[in-house]
């Protein structure tokens, strides 16, 4: 990554990128701004794709979220070369990053990247993505799983790929909480100072709503605020130690955190680091989230970009990247794959859900417009005491 | 002719720097801090309901970050000065590996430092215990309360307190102290009504450079505070990079900055400006 900085030929890329962008540009100046880029309808457009995927494709992802080998595969089966930079680090910054190129209709030399649910209907909402063209995506047709094919927001598929989903729920060091199963019991005083959770509104909250007994997709404002209410409570008794992104594993290693609120994928990893530490699905069940590829408006090269997506769509191409990154794969025919060659991955109930372990988690809800608002401003007073 | 333009000439770049880099983004800042609506469309509109809503909302936090950084500094002030004394007339051949020593932290970086402590003042270890058993750990952890918070401050602003100190207390004139006791004036007596006075710029200095970065920091109260110990960084940085809620964000920097700013006015009114800009202003 740092010496292709040097490379003439990402250089030339580049250049090529730019040039790509300033022609785009001439041309939509030319349209006379018959494009509606932050027009507010959600009519998206589609992208046009040439024949054949040549020159250059970059594609922002998060950290550690693809294998090595790969990115070079894909290279050398396309003939397109690849920059693949780890630059989403979270959604909203990478949103405050990314807005106002959007606004302009520019996506700062990006073909692809990948956001999570809610904010992959935000960007859409706003007239930031563009509409797939199915006909380069058989692979993607044909075996993206069937319980993420029609989410509410994006029930045709129409410019959402799922790059990996996950669960939300409890991980534990089972030597010092080995009681703990359900949402419920991480307010159990015996834990006090011990239980961390998420920073993230959308995993927390409708976690803790289950221990209320409060349906989350189906959950009204007072609903949400109930059940940060008794968050707040928690949190200033002092049973919650603290909010955490995903540096809860360094607490749970540690022991300064017993049990947590957590990733799957993160689960996997510290498992196997730590025989200690233990992914507890909650009884009430856990929350059901998918990381989105997304094509943005400006993006150069899209048909490099739908090549890339149908690649990974490939149940042999995903195969490699599931050994390496431990979250649920949206591809069918990945697990037979990789009983052959990685049967331990293959038989983890976190990488591959069986329809009962997951039967009482619920797809993450994303609140919007004045309600997100509000919810956002209780949160934070809770997150900052 | 050529007397009154280099001066502007060499006010030039420093003033073109700040132009661009504090001036634009504080305008911009200003700009944003006004703007009304949700998430995706905001939109300017004079909306001065955000500086009372910053106010309203989080006066606790505004309390508590003057609280932690007034007491931070404080603490840094009670270690440096008897640090920077000893190094300026007691180090003798050591005084330059001793600064050395209090500047060597800054070889690694502020987030680094603070993970440190992390380890340090984690759950199981000896510092802990020890703590523990004397009895200054009263809820079982260091981690996670407003002690490990203040403590980070302090350590982490020291330096900035020791060398100006330090630089006072080196170029003041010792035949001063000599002509103290000269003058029957015991060791005590002479520390408070020559040394001390004469290294004020330096204290009044130290004393600002720990306070003021010390009220807007976030990293100490992130990683060694728990919910409760969050300081008004802590918000801002939540609101602008979790919440999305630039506006609010932006007032609250705005309210931010004019509170220190006020502080600081106070302050040197109270410590005297002579104090801070040393002999000059008095001669």
């Amino acid at each position: 990554m740092v010496s292709s900085n040097k490379d003439p030929r990402r250089i030339t890329a580049l250049l090529a990128a730019l040039v790509a962008l300033a022609a785009l540009a001439l041309g939509l100046a030319a349209c006379g701004g018959g494009s509606s880029i932050n027009g507010g309808d959600t009519e998206s457009e589609e992208v046009k794709l040439e024949k054949k995927a040549s020159g250059d494709v970059t594609i922002s992802n998060w950290p550690l979220y693809i294998d090595k080998q790969t990115v070079p595969d894909f290279e050398k089966e396309t003939g397109v070369s690849v920059k693949y930079i780890e630059d989403v680090n979270a959604n909203e910054e990478f949103f405050a990053k990314m807005d106002p190129l959007l606004k302009q209709g520019e996506s700062g030399g990006r073909s692809l990247f990948v956001v999570t649910d809610w904010m992959a209907n935000k960007m859409h909402e706003l007239g930031y993505l563009q509409n797939f063209d199915k006909s380069a995506l058989p692979n993607f047709e044909q075996n993206l799983v069937s319980n993420l094919r029609e989410p509410n927001y994006d029930p045709k598929r129409e410019f959402s790929a799922p790059w990996q989903s996950g669960m939300t729920g409890i991980i534990v060091r089972k030597d010092l909480a080995p009681d703990v199963k359900s949402i419920c019991d991480l307010f159990d005083p015996k834990y006090k100072g011990k239980v961390e959770m998420l920073n993230e509104l959308r995993d927390t909250v409708p976690l803790v709503m289950k221990c209320l007994g409060i349906d989350p997709s189906e959950a009204s404002e007072d609903d949400w605020m109930k059940a940060i209410d008794k968050i707040q409570t928690a949190a200033g008794s002092g049973q919650i130690r603290r909010f955490t992104g995903n540096d809860y594993g360094a607490d749970l290693t540690s022991g300064n955190a017993v049990a947590v609120i957590g990733w799957s994928g993160d689960a996997v990893q510290l498992q196997a680091d730590n025989p200690n530490i233990e992914w507890r699905m909650p009884t009430e069940g856990c929350i059901l989230w998918s990381d989105n590829m997304v094509i943005p408006v400006g993006a150069p090269n899209p048909t490099a970009a739908e090549d890339f997506i149908n690649y990974v769509y490939d149940p042999k191409n995903q195969a490699q990247i599931e050994a390496y990154v431990n979250y649920v794969s949206p591809v069918e025919n990945v697990k037979p794959i990789l009983l052959k060659e990685e049967p331990e991955v293959a038989k983890n109930q976190l990488i591959f859900p069986s329809k009962s372990f997951t039967k009482n988690c619920t797809i993450q809800p994303s609140p919007t417009g004045e309600e997100e608002q509000n919810l956002n401003r209780a949160f934070n007073a809770v997150l900052n005491g | 002719m050529r007397r009154r333009v280099a001066p502007y000439f060499l006010l030039g770049p420093g003033a073109a720097w700040l132009l661009l880099f504090f001036v634009v983004p504080l305008y911009y800042l200003g700009e944003l801090s006004l703007n009304s609506g949700v998430f995706g469309s905001y939109e300017f509109s004079w909306h001065w309901a955000n500086y009372s809503d910053a106010l309203r909302l989080y006066d606790s936090q505004f309390v508590r970050s003057f609280l932690y950084a007034g007491l931070a500094t404080l603490f840094a002030l009670l270690l440096a000065y008897p640090l920077a004394y000893t190094i300026a007339f007691k180090a003798g051949r050591w005084r330059n590996l001793l600064l050395f020593a209090v500047v060597a932290p800054f070889f690694t970086t502020y987030l680094i430092r603070t993970l440190a402590w992390e380890t340090i003042l984690s759950d199981q270890s000896p510092v802990v215990s020890v703590l523990d058993a004397v009895g200054l750990a009263p809820e079982g952890h260091v981690l996670a309360t407003a002690g490990a918070v203040i403590a980070g401050l302090t350590y982490n602003f020291l330096p900035f307190m020791v060398l100006p100190i330090y630089a006072s207390l080196e170029r003041l004139d010792v035949r001063l102290i000599e002509a103290g006791k000269d003058l029957y004036a015991s060791a005590t007596q002479t520390f408070f009504r020559v040394t001390l006075p004469l290294s004020a710029p330096g204290v009044v200095a130290g004393t600002l450079l720990t306070f003021i970065p010390a009220s807007g920091d976030y990293v100490n109260a992130q990683f060694l505070g728990s919910a409760n110990n969050q300081m008004i960084g802590n918000v801002i940085q939540s609101l602008y990079l979790k919440q999305s809620d630039y506006p609010a964000a932006a007032a609250l920097s705005f309210v931010l900055m004019a509170l220190i700013l006020i502080l600081v006015i106070v302050y040197i009114r109270f410590a005297g400006s002579e104090a801070l800009m040393g002999e000059e202003a008095v001669g």
